[in-house]
């Protein structure tokens, strides 16, 4: 029995964390700018596609592997730095206040565009470099050979969550963003520079999708498509939380992580389909998400 | 000497109701400016002509000499001019203290973005402002849980945390008990001295006009009725059966 519940539990949380990665972004732009990011795959993507060429680099030069995690972290800080500022102030500043249907087709579009930037810029090659899997090695676990990098990403995972929790409560940007949250006009009567919050916040959740995308790659690699299949399951992991919920988000994480690993193991043919059952279930009861409200607006 | 605020020739009106109607008035360092008038008269819509809530359809407002008239609100209370609100525009849900350290600060720096919001520095300027204002007690209770006089002076003290060479208040004693009334004007008063803040505020209970304001401006439909020192101004007969209701 141990020999299946230990290799479980670890998948669950390993896949609950590369789903938290997917998800947690778009739950906080949603929480403190309003706006559902349709768009929000294709940055996790584009993660994916800066690491993977970044590491290929690394590795073609034959410089130290050990670079290739400051790659993986870097790609997320250059993707959030250019693009993040880039798109809110072209695209998203247009969406706030508006219906959420003139946001979900501005955002697809910005989606559409994304998509056949990164074939441009990518190729529709798939692209993959393992260098940080194999730095990490394995281990071996209730009797079974275990990656490492799993338990390096339930560890990101973690330090996510608790990162995102201080910032929030601690941080002088926390605050601000909490406030802006709580009541916009109150926040700009005070002198608080709501366009500054808006871009920081639009930028940080940019980031977080891209970490996970970079994060994803050394176990997965990246192909064209890998955008619209995140978006799929962010909206799924975001609904079943509750939107803009981040606890909501880490818990919807673990449960459509546990729900795809039973799959995997008991019913293989059910793998894709378990993520959006669980959402389903969830939805039945809960309408608004496990964590969400009707009328609360909390971060 | 140039007027602190100074607004020229203000028109503005609201589905063809005139709220201000060529109106020009000015208001000088130091001084703590009245207005008083019929409800629907257009008072309010100064303070919002004045902090960048509403814009004139012509005309212009000049805060030491430079033209705010199109710059939003949070341009304006960067420059100096803080607001305090007939009804109090308060973080509901968070601490009387975290109020206060959020409107300290909300102007500084995108460089310490990441830094603490709380610090000592922060907190104890926080405390000293409640001090001042009388709240010093209240500083753990959510501002929600509140008494309505208290939350009006904590709107005043977020609005003095700013720093404003210029404070607007709406109404500071509507919806406060009788018993209320004169202790937050006088710690209002005592707070505005000790910071050499000068002030314009909108009011209708007219014994607080006559006894704190060294100005007052009549508003009705849209024009100034009649302007001077609250001893003089409530001697006249319109202003009387006007805004007083004095036949």
């Amino acid at each position: 029995m141990s020999n299946t519940v230990i290799p479980l539990l670890l998948d669950s949380l390993a896949s609950a964390a590369l789903i938290f990665f997917a998800a947690v972004g778009l739950t906080l732009v949603f929480s403190v700018l309003r706006v559902l990011n349709v768009a929000h795959g294709s940055l996790y993507s584009i993660g994916a596609y800066v690491a993977a060429s970044i590491c290929l680099f690394i590795a073609s030069r034959q410089l130290s592997p050990y670079l290739s995690f400051v790659a993986l972290l870097f790609s997320a800080v250059f993707v959030a730095a250019i693009l993040g500022p880039l798109i809110e102030r072209t695209l998203i500043r247009w969406t706030y206040g508006k219906s959420e249907a003139v946001q979900i087709l501005i955002t697809f579009g910005l989606f559409l565009m994304l998509e056949d930037l990164q074939r441009m810029v990518f190729g529709v090659q798939s692209l993959y470099e393992d260098a940080p899997v194999r730095l990490l090695g394995t281990s071996q676990i209730g009797g079974v050979v275990y990656l490492n990098y799993q338990i390096f990403l339930i560890g990101m995972a973690v330090l996510v969550v608790i990162g995102l929790r201080m910032l929030i409560r601690h941080t002088r940007l926390g605050r601000l963003i909490t406030a802006v949250v709580a009541d916009r006009e109150m926040a700009q009567s005070i002198g608080i520079d709501t366009n500054r919050i808006f871009i920081l916040a639009f930028s940080l959740g940019v980031f977080l999708a891209a970490l996970g995308g970079a994060l994803a790659m050394p176990t997965s690699g990246v192909a064209p498509g890998l955008g619209a299949d995140t978006m799929v399951l962010a909206f799924a992991v975001a609904a079943i939380g509750g939107l803009g919920q981040i606890e909501g988000a880490a818990v919807a994480a673990l449960i459509v992580g546990l729900a795809r690993v039973l799959a995997i193991y008991f019913v293989p043919s059910l793998d894709a389909v378990a993520p959006y059952a669980a959402m389903l279930v969830v939805l039945l009861i809960r309408p608004y998400g496990l964590f969400g409200a009707v009328t609360a607006r909390r971060i | 000497m140039q007027p602190i605020l100074e607004a020229k020739d203000l028109h503005v009106a609201f589905n063809g109701v005139k709220a201000a109607d060529g109106v020009s008035l000015s208001i000088h360092d130091g001084e703590f400016l009245a207005i008083i008038g019929p409800n629907g008269s257009g008072k309010t819509t100064v303070l919002n002509l004045c902090t960048g809530y509403v814009r004139p359809k012509s005309g212009s407002v000049h805060l030491d000499g430079q033209d705010i008239t199109r710059l939003a609100p949070r341009a304006i209370a960067r420059l100096g001019v803080a607001r305090a609100f007939q009804i109090p525009q308060l973080f509901s849900d968070q601490r009387v203290i975290d109020n206060m350290m959020l409107s300290l600060a909300a102007k500084d720096g995108l460089w310490t973005m990441m830094r603490p919001l709380e610090t000592e520095a922060r907190r104890a300027e926080a405390e000293a402002l409640l001090g001042l204002v009388g709240l010093a007690d209240d500083k753990n209770r959510i501002s929600n849980t509140l008494p309505e006089g208290h939350r009006k002076l904590l709107d005043i003290a977020v609005a003095l945390a700013l720093k404003p060479r210029l404070l607007l208040l709406d109404e500071p004693t509507s919806g406060v008990s009788a018993l209320e009334r004169f202790p937050l004007m006088e710690a209002l008063m005592g707070a505005l001295r000790q910071r050499q803040i000068t002030a314009l505020f909108v009011e209708h209970d007219m014994d607080v006009v006559a006894r704190y304001a060294n100005r007052v401006l009549v508003w009705n439909a849209g024009n100034i009725m009649a302007e001077g020192h609250p001893d003089e101004v409530f001697k006249d007969q319109r202003v009387l059966q006007s805004v007083v209701g004095v036949a």
